[in-house]
């Protein structure tokens, strides 16, 4: 049971102190010295690597799997990178991050930023595409957490492109903790040996991946506020404009990416493994020699310490590639097989024209026996290598087919025991979640007017497009809910509507979707969910949260802001009266001609609020003081068992107890432990007049003296009147 | 010498139900005894109710002279210990391969339900038995738990207690003293986490149990009134403990005179179904005619929401100890029809119509039971019973009934299948309000001038009533009705 505080006064409002969440056993480790043993997760130690590296500055936007170090980073600046000297932001979007990068373009800056790919990337483009062009004096580094794959929560496209258009070195390194350390520091000297910006991706899993690495030292940037640059410097040859756009394009052939390769082969950040010198091998990106490595040992071509007599070829760095060390690789060989994730094959592609070029005897392998598209998972590799062995290896070729065989047989036995496909469980909202109500008032509205088309954007927000709501018919990115509906209300006659949080607003959603709407005219009802944080991606501070992430006291208004842009139409529901709101919502969409109406909801992230109201109910038991405990429940005699109220609500919270009646068809409703009493049920069975079933329970404890004595005589009433 | 391969353990988990932290628990352990481990997640969405896995893999080696190689990913087949926090989520694994003759699977046998399962009117659940016989058919050996009993009376989360059951297993080298530590080093909720991890390394050394799943509770008959059990007892074997159960229950709901009418009604469908000795029609109508008889209008409700023990129960569902204060409020909203329901015919009728397409309003009520004020005001809303034969609901739901069952025996004449289809349309009386209002439209759409429609075209009516009946379980809000108007374009 959740436990709702008798007091809100006595909690601090939203974001007051920035701490909802800790990291102080993270921000610990930060601190670790030379010769001392890190132990924890990749992401983290990755952070580490940017302190030893000697970073001057770090920004960065929050999305699964770089959320971490954002919030590690934000915990870590007062005790860590303030005395150090080192500057931190949680910039406004990848965009703004990117332009942070602009300080190592003039200045022998080093500094990182980083963000979920391929969206984040995606989103500061322009600004890459800049810095790329005008190249650095600093080490600049981008890390990229690569979303591909299982749970992956965006469009599954490559960085890689992006490196390629812009010239930007890219490094996918091997996921050993100790060498992913390594290569991340070495990126800052690979991105001051060739004057450009480097990107350094891991994929999501990598980044959860737990692991240890001897620390050194944090180094302290060249200049802060301690000991400041001496000049601010203006050399115009780094400004994207002609005649500079020019050399800035033809020194990147001849001068920067040459570097780049040249520091790639001094510095051996790829690796080669001769193995037995036969004459094949495989060529693959550094992220997936785990997983090709897995396969090779599942099928008896290595041991578990990776020992084999395979000839191995692993690209921590997949742009730029290094002709000479292909060439040297492909020289002997007949045939290579590449392991190269997602499309398209970029790097296959180029290790033909090289092998074209020089004139290199060796057949490249690669997506023929692998998926063009998907991820890489350790099964999906070993059957491409399997393959490929079995044509290519006439050594190896026998077992691997036996054992190949028999892998697959025995799943096959267990898949055949299955006579049941499992459930789908995809995401959906928390238990209390003040977004589902409004889904719930949209629903109700769609029964009164038909079914509209809703707009939908990034976020928790998103989760509505599945059951139990049904609710968006396009998503196009981050804070685009309202323009994306743009053309369509005209097509269906009928007024826009679009969704956004309060994360997609203050991202993009003001200038993108608001400012164009009212600007252009648009009949569009736009809903923004203000629940305080950028709370898909673990309850992040927005600009609008109260504070910053570190807790500095800054509120930027919504409503100010579309006032400043002329919206008047603009009412504030309360999420969890979902009558009150689908009132509003009716008004929004019959006021024609009123151009741009808004409807915010503010209700708090109900993650965000249980984690603070806990605190206060734990220290009130402890002190013995009054305390209530809420939940709702369901009265099996009176449910009917239809189940309209799940598909008005779909809570974790709301599910099934088997039926005792024989006359109820099937189980009836029943309120589970994890209800956090948010109101919603009493609501939708309220403003739906859906269902008497509902009651509301509050337990209060410690009663005071005058509360345990009108409770007495209530109770002798209710025996007296047979109650009880 | 060296081992051959790391061990490897894949947890499936929801969001919210701990898993993470159970990782952290198998990764600390691993590094207290001296075994390298590389662990994994997926974080993202994981606190959102979604499947989500997590996995181990430990080098069953201690402080071994080369670093293993380990993999992110499980694989097919190389899945030592499998540990799941929701029986279906095995369902998931064995699919993708994972699980095979070597693994070793760790299940709670209680399901936890998914939205699209819940969405369903009627029994849309998945039984669990059927994966937990699959999984105990593929797996070297499986042990399934009584998740409640291992959450305790506190309800603490389940993932301590598959910590204790997978260090019972053996699987990993890890010793009881490295798990606890590991729960201590945690340092949040220890008190509660070893009590789980104990209570899990007992119930996995437990005996195996059968694959069998609580999703079904025993159905509770009640006998028949002394009155009418003569009656009840005429009645063809199949048919009694139904026919008696509802005859209790409209004795309950209104009299032995109202009971009488059930067991009239229903003696009219036995009569003309002789030919089936299993009764499917007339036990059928048995329990729909019994559900719909007692239609659950506010005076219904309000006698259900005052029965005596009701606040004691809630009180024990909550846990709540004696020396709290207990406050219930209910929410009824009787909708404007139902309030228009308790007044007589003739003035109902001169109520204005509702404007269609409009939510219609009616009185919110919050009352708060658990005073003695609100108490009796629910109590003297029950009281009404005596007014309910004259109100304009009643007259409505028995025009209603009547009509059905005109159709069941027209049905019933003709064609045994089409009866029990028919009969079972009354599935449509359901729900409250506006759901109920829609519910009643739709099976009178299809039940009405039955005898004319059957005449005319059998086969197109037996199609109409499969329809209904479908579109009852699947599409009970009449959601796909709106896609299937939308227009093609050119």
């Amino acid at each position: 049971m959740n436990i709702v505080a008798q007091l809100q006064g006595q909690i601090g409002p939203i974001g007051a102190s920035g701490m909802e969440r800790s990291f102080a056993r993270q921000v610990e480790k930060l601190k670790l010295g030379e010769g001392e043993t890190f132990e924890g997760e990749a992401i983290l130690a990755i952070t580490k690597a940017l302190l030893q590296a000697g970073v001057s500055y770090v920004g960065g936007y929050p999305g699964a799997p770089m959320s971490h170090l954002m919030d590690v980073l934000a915990e870590a600046r007062g005790p860590v990178l303030q005395p150090m000297g080192v500057m931190f932001e949680q910039s406004a979007s990848e965009a703004g991050a990117a332009a942070l990068l602009g300080a190592s373009i003039q200045y022998p800056l080093r500094g990182a930023v980083t963000w979920k790919s391929i969206v984040g990337t995606n989103v500061a483009s322009d600004a890459l595409s800049n810095i790329a062009s005008s190249g650095v004096t600093g080490g600049a580094v981008i890390v990229v957490g690569e979303d591909y794959g299982e749970g992956a929560s965006v469009i599954q496209e490559r960085t890689h492109a992006t490196a390629l258009k812009s010239s930007i070195p890219l490094l996918d390194p091997r996921y050993k903790m100790s060498r992913l350390v390594e290569l991340t520091e070495q990126a800052f000297d690979l991105s001051e040996a060739c004057e450009l910006p480097v990107i350094v991706s891991i994929r999501i899993r990598a980044a959860h991946m737990t692991g240890k690495f001897t620390c050194k030292d944090n180094r302290r940037p060249a200049y802060g506020p301690k000991g400041p640059f001496p000049k601010p410097r203006n050399a115009n040859d780094r400004i994207v404009l002609p005649p500079s756009t020019y050399i800035h394009e033809k020194e990147k052939v001849e001068k920067r990416l040459p570097a780049a390769r040249q520091f790639i082969l001094d510095h051996g950040i790829n690796e080669t493994f001769p193995g037995d010198g036969r004459r094949i091998g495989i060529i693959m990106q550094g992220g997936t020699y785990g997983v090709v490595q897995r396969a090779m040992r599942r099928l008896g071509a290595s041991d578990a310490f990776g020992e084999t007599p395979m000839p191995l070829l692993v690209l921590n760095a997949i742009h730029p590639l290094v002709p000479d060390q292909i060439e040297a690789f492909l020289a002997d060989k007949d045939c290579v097989l590449v392991v190269e994730e997602g499309n398209p094959p970029f790097i296959e592609r180029e290790l033909r024209a090289i092998a074209q070029e020089r004139r290199l005897d060796c057949r490249i392998r690669g997506k023929d026996v692998l998926p063009e598209a998907g991820e890489y998972v350790a099964d999906v590799v070993r059957n491409g290598l399997a393959a490929f062995l079995a044509e290519e290896d006439a050594d190896l070729g026998p077992e691997v087919r036996d054992r190949q065989k028999a892998i697959e047989k025995a799943a096959d036995k267990a898949r055949a025991s299955l006579t049941v496909v499992p459930p789908t469980r995809p995401p959906g909202f928390c238990t209390g979640c003040p977004e589902r109500p409004i889904f719930t008032a949209l629903k109700l509205l769609q029964r009164e007017r038909g079914a509209f088309h809703i707009s939908s954007d990034i976020g928790c927000n998103t989760f509505a497009a599945l059951p139990p709501f049904n609710m968006g018919s396009t998503v196009l990115g981050y804070g685009l809910g309202l323009a994306s509906g743009g053309a369509i209300g005209n097509a269906l006659d009928q007024p826009v509507v679009a969704i956004m949080g309060d994360g997609g607003f203050w991202h993009n959603g003001l200038t993108s979707s608001a400012v164009n709407a009212q600007w252009n005219g648009h009949e569009a009802v736009l809903i923004v969910l203000e629940n305080g944080y950028a709370a898909a991606t673990g309850q992040q501070h927005v600009p609008s949260t109260g504070s910053t992430a570190w807790g500095r006291p800054a509120k930027i208004s919504i409503t100010q802001a579309l006032r400043a842009i002329g919206v008047t139409w603009l009412r504030r529901v309360s999420a969890y009266d979902v009558a009150a709101t689908l009132k509003t919502l009716r008004a929004a969409f019959d006021a024609t001609g009123k151009g741009l109406r808004v409807v915010l909801s503010d209700a708090e992230c109900m993650l965000a609020r249980q984690r603070r109201e806990r605190k206060v109910t734990a220290d009130r038991r402890k002190a013995g003081l009054p305390y209530v405990q809420a939940r709702y429940g369901v009265d099996e005699e009176v449910c009917t068992g239809d189940h309209a109220c799940m598909r008005l609500s779909g809570c974790p919270s709301l599910t099934l107890r088997p039926a005792r009646d024989p006359l109820k068809e099937g189980p009836t409703a029943t309120v589970d432990q994890s209800c956090v009493a948010c109101n919603l049920c009493g609501e939708v069975a309220q403003a739906a007049a859906l269902c008497p079933s509902f009651y509301k329970a509050e337990v209060i404890h410690n009663p005071r003296a005058w509360r345990k004595i009108s409770d007495r005589v209530n109770r002798r009433m209710l025996d007296w009147l047979g109650a009880s | 010498m060296s081992a051959e391969r790391p061990l490897c353990v894949l947890i499936a988990a929801l969001g919210g139900q701990g898993g993470g932290v159970l990782l952290d628990w198998l990764v600390e352990a691993a590094r207290h005894d001296g075994y390298p481990a590389q662990a994994t997640s997926i974080a993202g969405v994981a606190q959102r109710t979604g499947a989500t896995t997590y996995y181990v893999e430990l080098f069953p080696e201690r402080e071994p002279a080369r670093d293993p190689v380990f993999s992110l990913f499980p694989s097919a087949g190389e899945v030592d210990l499998f540990a799941t926090l929701e029986p279906t989520e095995a369902a998931r694994a064995i699919e993708l391969g994972y699980i095979g003759g070597d693994t070793t699977a760790l299940t709670v046998r209680e399901r936890i339900f998914s939205t699209a399962e819940k969405m369903l009117p009627g029994d849309g659940r998945l039984p669990a038995e059927p994966v937990l016989e699959a999984l105990q058919r593929a797996t070297k050996r499986t042990v399934i738990f009584d998740g409640k009993a291992l959450a305790g009376e506190t309800g603490r989360q389940l993932n301590a207690a598959m910590f204790g059951a997978i260090a019972a297993t053996g699987v990993l080298p890890l010793s009881e003293d490295a798990c606890r530590a590991a729960i201590k080093a945690s340092g949040v909720a220890v008190e509660a986490n070893l009590e789980g991890f104990a209570a899990g390394l007992e119930a996995a050394g437990a005996p195996e149990k059968a694959a069998t799943a609580d999703g079904t509770a025993n159905l509770e008959y009640d006998p028949a009134p002394a009155a009418l059990a003569a009656r009840v007892n005429a009645l063809p074997a199949p048919v009694q403990a139904m026919a008696g159960h509802g005859a209790a229950r409209l004795v309950d709901y209104q009299d032995e005179r109202y009971a009488g009418l059930y067991l009239n009604r229903l003696a009219g469908v036995v009569a003309l179904e002789s030919k089936d000795e299993a009764y499917p029609v007339s036990v059928a109508v048995a329990q729909r005619l019994a559900a719909w008889m007692a239609f659950e209008d506010v005076i219904r409700v309000a006698q259900l929401k005052t029965r005596p023990g009701r606040l004691a129960r809630i009180r024990a569902d909550l846990g709540a100890p004696e020396d709290t204060t207990l406050v219930v409020r209910d929410f009824l909203k009787p909708g404007r029809e139902e309030l228009e329901g308790l007044l007589p015919p003739w003035l109902a009728r001169l109520m204005p119509k509702p404007k269609p397409g409009k939510l219609r309003k009616g009185l919110k009520l919050r009352v708060r039971t658990s005073t003695a004020g609100g108490w009796l005001m629910l109590r003297a809303l029950a009281k009404l019973k005596f007014w309910r034969r004259r109100t304009a609901r009643y007259g409505r739901e028995q025009v209603a009934i009547e009509d059905w069952l005109v159709a069941v025996l027209a049905a019933a004449k003709h064609d045994p299948a089409l009866a029990l289809d028919t009969a079972n349309l009354a599935v449509w009386a359901r729900g409250y309000g506006d759901t109920r209002e829609r519910g009643l439209d739709r099976l009178a759409s299809v039940s009405g001038d039955f005898d004319k429609q059957l005449a005319a075209d059998g086969p197109a009516l037996g199609a109409n009533v499969g329809a209904a009946l479908s579109a009852a379980y699947k599409d009970p809000d009449g959601e796909q009705d709106h896609d299937q108007a939308e227009p093609t374009g050119r």
